[in-house]
């Protein structure tokens, strides 16, 4: 097979941001060459995997990664892929495959708040992003219409056009819960990426309800559909090539990346332009990883902020029985929450946040539950039925601000390809902490609305994590504390520009995939403006071109 | 009943239809009715299907519609007075609609239905001209002219096809027959055209009368078998299983319209009366019974609810797709809306596989065209999108998977090989016309001089035989 070597645009990573902006570049003509690390994955074959493991709880189990591009694995137990360095763990899952990360989300497509992006001058913690909610509006509205979108018109996030879809029929479980916590609370409908009817090509959602760890008929966009898009519009895809090494000239210019195949024979790659859309983790491994005699710190690291500001949302929770059936589990896993608490002048004191409700089968976790009490026979049967169709949790979703010392290093530990493997260091601070303690409250009433009985709340100072990678290449107007510019482009570097979530300045409380397109399509037109539409470009038409 | 009787009470139907009961006679219509019934009539003739491009104006043409012998390019059929009928007089209307002959005299190519439409009534010719003069928008844009090999394309050369294989009488209604028989009849044959694609055809595309709805080809997709025969055809449907698989495309525990078939409900067949379309399945319940030995028994009627769940519960895949069982293929990709053991979902809506002539037939030629290309559509209130696989599946698991679902839920005889899948995903067996036509027409020739040269012979020996009498 003959390799190609050359391309007008290299792009590393075919993540949902990556196979975006490629898919971009090829529909403008431009000759574009994506390097994808991990292999192509199947989605019939992840679907027989998922069905057929005996960890369905497990929602990484059916990505096994491969050897010579690994991912973290925790269950059954931890594979030592991203070493921990304290002091809190940071035990963040992603996918190297063709498709990125999200063949496992759970579609959530959320905007920010316009106040997201001030919270320096509005309420003196974090920093302020170089552009405003305005100048990002279209972009969100752009990557809203590709990807498919519904929600509801009162989650906080103004738009200026509709959503292109309705949202997807209220599962009985939320409605309830809508019904029952009016007035106090307004439960709405998240915003997500899935069908509510066929668009792009793709069918509606049928409630399948296993949005993680797989869309089984493709009714939520995931990434392997933009790296089809992006292939069907000519763009060149090589998977399995890890690359370890991005090369600059002497004026400092990107000229080229290397990768292993998994023989680890080395290949070059040379290029006009440069996309690193290879997640928040990867992206800064492999700025480090190229250092050169001219750059000793990592490409893009004038500033040292490379790794740095490592963000996520973590998230505390309480686990109930509602004093009614709600049978969760039918329709998507994520289909509603409380969005009242995103913004607030509280946020000079501390997080604000978003308090959301699993819509996932009980089952499988009330199953294992009793297991392990020793429930059998028709007792487990009784308690089963009782406790799968009452027990519901509802958890947070919290900021952390950006903090120099939450970051991704190089370990000295390396895989099997003898790559340095990411080291993160990461702790959760008092901002945040205060948010969990508040936030408390707001779980204790709404138990208290819906009847609750055995409360268990997650253990004080104990967070689970939602893998929200965010940070670590953030933008800014200023070349000294920032990665990039306020449109991708490396401080550093003229051709080399990110397309990720690392370069979101701030994390704020939203699920951060939709800003992170909005981010890439910007930066692509920026790189190559797209020609003035002609006469109609409607919605239609271009889930069309993209299907 | 005459003809005209038979007219008239077609175009009675129709305005009835159109909710305009008091201009029910053909001479007193008000412009604005005419119109409407000849919307009515071009609805259920599906000029659109061809005459409008994706995403194109409407009935601007454009659209290449494959043959076997080349595109053939939809024209421009708006009022255009430049580039498309906006010059022709009713009279040319109807000679291009019903003899396909062009306003210059050029003969249409059969892609055209006018074999078909030579039965349409002049009230309904007359209402549809009114439609396409006054309530079709022109569009001043020209299509690509059509380019087909030699000989065909010489249009003359029609002319000898419609000598050999078209009867362009007008519908002559069956006075032994009820009205509903005889409006369906007009309909079938005429209007809506079913035999055009039902109707197998011979060598040189032409509809074989003897078989009529005895199930054609149509670009790789089967169009099955819509006589009264039990076993083959839809004998053993109720003319609500017909009216319901027109209205919806889905007839529960019988089929599923895809491929052209989706198209035509979506275009025309969901906007019929309720009226039409009974009468449509009261004239197919009585059509002429043609059987296939190889169905012996009813098509839709295979088949029970199956799976293999615990063979493959905890037995990792095999590295090599390929190798990939049947059940373990539909496990992955159809299970999650076709249900564990293809029983389809609780209300019908995801179909099950079993008492479905998709996989009941004995020729399975359609179910791997549903898995290769699903099925979508999305119009009108109606929103059906099964995913097509050509882009997952290899061929051996295409055949793999038919192999396994005909089997256990359909017609177990039936069976799917990898090279049938290859041949229908690249678009089905290739056409020999061309070469069968040229290879005629070289017999043609050589017959004409060796006729021209026993002429001359005789002649000679004529003129010498009398020079020497």
């Amino acid at each position: 097979m003959s390799l190609q070597s050359s391309a007008d645009v290299v792009v590393i990573g075919s993540g949902i941001c990556g196979s975006l902006a490629a898919w971009r570049f090829a529909t403008q003509g431009a000759s574009v060459l994506i390097l994808e690390a991990g292999p192509r994955l199947d989605r019939g074959r992840i679907v027989a995997a998922f069905r057929n493991s005996t960890r369905r709880g497990d929602w990484m189990s059916p990505y096994p990664p491969s050897p010579w591009a690994p991912h973290p694995i925790y269950k059954p137990k931890d594979n030592g892929y991203l070493v921990q360095a304290g002091p809190y763990p940071y035990p963040a899952e992603y996918i190297r495959a063709v498709g990125g990360t999200t063949w496992h989300w759970a579609a959530q497509a959320w905007r920010l708040l316009p106040n997201d992006l001030r919270i320096k001058s509005l309420y003196g913690v974090g920093v302020d992003w170089p552009m405003t909610y305005e100048e990002l509006d279209p972009w969100y509205q752009e990557a809203e219409e590709i990807i498919g979108v519904a929600g509801a018109p009162n989650t906080g996030s103004p738009r200026s056009k509709p959503f292109p879809m309705e949202p997807v029929a209220e599962p009985w479980s939320m409605r309830r819960f809508r019904e029952r916590l009016a007035p106090s609370y307004a439960v709405v409908a998240n915003t997500v990426a899935r069908n509510s009817r066929s668009y792009g090509g793709r069918p509606a959602c049928v409630g399948n309800n296993s949005c993680q760890p797989i869309c089984p008929v493709n009714a939520q966009y995931t990434g392997d559909n933009a790296a089809d898009a992006a292939e069907a519009a000519g763009a060149k895809l090589v998977p399995n090539a890890v690359v370890y090494r991005i090369e600059h000239d002497a004026q400092g210019r990107i000229a080229a990346v290397h990768y292993y195949d998994p023989d680890k024979t080395s290949h070059r790659v040379t290029g006009k332009t440069f996309i690193l859309a290879a997640n928040g983790i990867e992206s800064p491994k492999l700025l480090l990883l190229s250092a050169s005699s001219k750059y000793p710190n990592g490409l893009a690291n004038s500033s040292g902020m490379v790794g740095r500001h490592l963000m996520d949302h973590p998230s505390s929770s309480l686990t109930f029985y509602a004093d009614e059936e709600l049978w969760l589990g039918r329709g998507p896993q994520s289909p509603s929450s409380i969005n009242t608490l995103r913004d607030g002048a509280f946020r000079s004191e501390h997080a604000p946040y978003r308090l959301d409700f699993t819509n996932i089968s009980q089952v499988y976790s009330v199953t294992q539950y009793l297991i392990k009490e020793g429930v059998y026979g028709p007792e487990f049967e009784k308690q089963l039925r009782w406790r799968a169709a009452r027990q519901v949790n509802v958890k947070n979703v919290l900021e952390v601000l950006p903090d120099p010392d939450n970051r991704i290093t190089l370990s000295s530990e390396k895989d099997a390809m003898g790559i340095p493997k990411p080291e993160a260091h990461y702790s959760i601070g008092d901002y945040t902490r205060r948010a969990a303690d508040v936030s408390k409250a707001d779980f204790a009433r709404i138990a208290e609305l819906m009847g609750g009985t055995g409360l268990r709340y997650s253990a004080d100072g104990q967070f689970a994590n939602n893998q929200h990678i965010t940070g670590t290449m953030g933008m800014g107007s200023d070349p000294a504390t920032s990665v990039t510019d306020g449109y991708g482009r490396t401080h550093d570097h003229e051709n080399l520009f990110i397309c990720s979530t690392g370069v979101m300045p701030t994390a704020a409380t939203m699920n951060s995939t939709l800003t992170a397109i909005a981010l890439a399509l910007r930066t692509v037109n920026h790189i190559q403006p797209a020609p003035a539409p002609t006469s109609s470009t409607t919605s239609a038409a271009r889930e069309e071109s993209h299907a | 009943m005459n003809t005209q009787r038979i007219c008239q009470l077609g175009a009675l139907v129709t305005a009835l239809a159109c909710g305009h009961a008091a201009a029910a006679t053909t001479t007193d219509n008000s412009n604005a009715t005419l119109i409407q019934h000849g919307h009515y009539a071009a609805i259920a003739g599906d000029c659109v299907a061809c005459h409008t491009a994706p995403g194109g104006k409407p009935f601007a043409g454009g659209l290449p519609l494959p043959t076997p012998i080349g595109n053939i390019i939809a024209t421009n059929i708006t009022p255009s007075k430049t580039a498309g009928i906006g010059n022709y007089t009713e009279q040319q209307f109807s000679d291009a609609l019903r003899r396909g002959i062009r306003a210059d005299g050029a003969h249409l190519y059969p892609a055209m239905p006018y074999p078909s439409y030579a039965q349409i009534s002049d009230a309904d010719v007359q209402a549809m001209y009114a439609y396409f003069m006054h309530a079709v928008t022109p569009v001043d844009v020209a299509t690509a002219p059509t380019r087909l090999p030699f000989p065909f394309n010489i249009r003359q050369s029609m002319a000898v096809w419609n000598l050999l294989f078209v009867d362009n009488k007008p519908f002559t209604p069956d006075p032994g027959k009820s009205p509903e028989w005889n409006r369906g009849a007009y309909l079938v044959r005429g209007l809506t055209h079913c035999s055009d694609c039902h109707s197998p055809r011979n060598l040189l595309m032409a509809k074989q009368s003897s078989r009529d709805l005895a199930g054609g080809e149509l670009d790789a997709w089967l169009a099955p078998n819509i006589t009264s025969d039990v076993n083959s055809g839809i004998g053993g449907w109720s003319s609500q299983d017909i009216v319901d698989d027109l209205r919806s495309g889905h007839a529960t525990g019988k089929a599923q319209a895809a491929g052209g078939m989706a198209e035509a409900i979506d275009n025309s067949l969901q906007h019929l009366t309720s009226a039409d379309l009974l009468a449509i399945a009261t004239y197919l319940k009585a059509v002429p019974a043609q059987h296939d030995p190889a169905d012996t028994q009813p098509v839709y009627s295979w088949g029970a609810a199956f799976d293999e769940l615990d063979s493959l519960r905890g037995v990792p895949l095999p590295k090599d797709a390929n190798q990939m069982s049947g059940a373990q293929i539909y496990d992955a990709y159809c299970s999650t809306c076709h249900q564990a053991r293809g029983q389809g979902s609780f209300d019908g809506g995801l179909p099950s596989l079993f008492h479905n002539t998709a996989t009941g037939r004995s020729q399975p030629g359609n179910l791997v065209m549903v898995i290769l290309h699903g099925i979508q559509w999305q119009s009108h209130g109606t929103d059906v999108r099964m995913p097509g696989f050509a882009h997952e599946l290899s061929d051996q698991q295409i055949a793999t998977l038919g192999s396994w679902l005909t089997r256990h839920y359909g017609n177990p005889s039936a069976s799917v090989s990898a090279d049938q899948v290859k041949t229908l995903r690249a678009g089905g067996a290739p056409s020999h016309l061309l070469l069968i036509t040229r290879l005629a027409m070289v017999v043609v020739v050589l017959v004409i001089i060796a006729i021209i040269g026993m002429l001359i012979r005789r002649k000679r020996r004529k003129a010498r035989s009398t020079g020497h009498s």
